[in-house]
């Protein structure tokens, strides 16, 4: 079976199972409409807690920031003093930050994103909810039995297939949300326990070591430009103890 | 014919393109058993970009079933093998 025939009837068994309960079709209208308001009710609360995850994230990127300035700043001061050796380690500290605000950045993005997708899922749920109660109401106003049978199949295998979809999307978004919420809180502890150096997160162990060249590179370049800022700017950098 | 991207809403795309659709997704079912996931991808946004060049949106408050479920664009090669083995991928 190809992807699609198997991605139609695995949406469809699953929505089918949410409707079958009630002998009446009219309570079948009225459950189903109960179920959307709930779903609709969850999806915003969704969108609320993404927000409020990204905010959070926000925040914590504007601290590493704050950090990257203010060991800049170490930097200069320790060489104005003669201290290339803390120099050295406040610019180290700055490219762990780098790094870090980098991952920082990339899950902000992600989660825009997420929410985007969200937020359009809740205005196309809104819609359908709204367009199914007036159906609702013509159907059961309209109701006889052996009639109405048909019309209201219809009006719900439209719904109950979006409610499917929309709560695939929810779910989906709330498992990366907790990825990213997860990751964030890792990077937390590793900041307040000082250890920053090993976060370099999904990259394999070359990559690692490549960063970590390219990041002890960097350090070199500015210091040396510093220093170079130091004495003048004139001459060349001083010659460097590698 | 009606047609479900996954998460992302309908489309309305019109019955000749369905040969092409199916060559697709017989690539895709071959690139999923050989675990590729460059073709999956490649593959996978090819026919989403598809429907929705060739497609119409279906209006946003009118209630129908789709004929074609689609998957999400940023399925994992892992979520498409359990679609083919396991349970699927919506929560029971």
């Amino acid at each position: 079976m190809g992807m699609f025939s198997r991605m139609s009837t695995i949406v469809k068994s699953k929505m089918n199972r949410v409707l079958d309960n009630a002998e009446d079709p009219r309570e079948t209208l009225d459950y189903s409409y109960e179920k959307q308001l709930e779903m609709l009710r969850g999806v915003k609360k969704g969108v609320v807690e993404m927000v409020a995850a990204k905010r959070r994230i926000q925040q914590q990127a504007t601290k590493v920031q704050e950090n990257v300035t203010r060991l800049d700043g170490q930097a200069r001061q320790a060489l104005d003093v003669g201290r290339e050796d803390l120099a050295r380690l406040a610019l180290q500290r700055k490219q762990t930050a780098l790094i870090e605000l980098q991952g920082l950045d990339e899950q902000i993005a992600g989660m825009e994103h997420e929410q985007e997708k969200l937020t359009a899922a809740e205005q196309r749920l809104q819609a359908k909810v709204t367009a199914f109660k007036t159906k609702k109401e013509i159907i059961k106003a309209q109701y006889t039995a052996a009639q109405a049978q048909v019309r209201i199949g219809s009006a719900l295998s439209g719904i109950s297939e979006e409610m499917g979809d929309i709560s695939l999307a929810v779910e989906r978004a709330e498992t990366k949300t907790e990825l990213m919420r997860s990751r964030a809180g890792a990077i937390d502890e590793l900041a307040s326990a000082g250890v920053l150096e090993d976060f370099t997160g999904r990259e394999d162990d070359i990559g690692k070591q490549l960063a970590r060249l390219s990041a002890d590179q960097n350090v070199d370049d500015e210091l040396a430009a510093l220093k170079s800022g130091l004495s003048g700017g004139s001459n060349p950098a001083l010659p460097e103890g590698r | 014919m009606i047609i479900r991207i996954l998460t992302e809403g309908q489309f309305n795309l019109p019955g000749i393109h369905l040969d092409k659709l199916n060559e697709i997704d017989n690539q895709l079912v071959e690139a999923v058993e050989a675990e590729n996931r460059e073709q999956l991808s490649h593959l996978l946004h090819q026919m989403l970009d598809m429907v929705r060049e060739k497609g119409t949106p279906v209006p946003i408050d009118e209630l129908v079933e789709s004929d074609l479920i689609l998957p999400e664009p940023d399925i994992t090669l892992e979520e498409a093998e359990e679609m083919f083995t396991g349970e699927g991928l919506l929560p029971g």
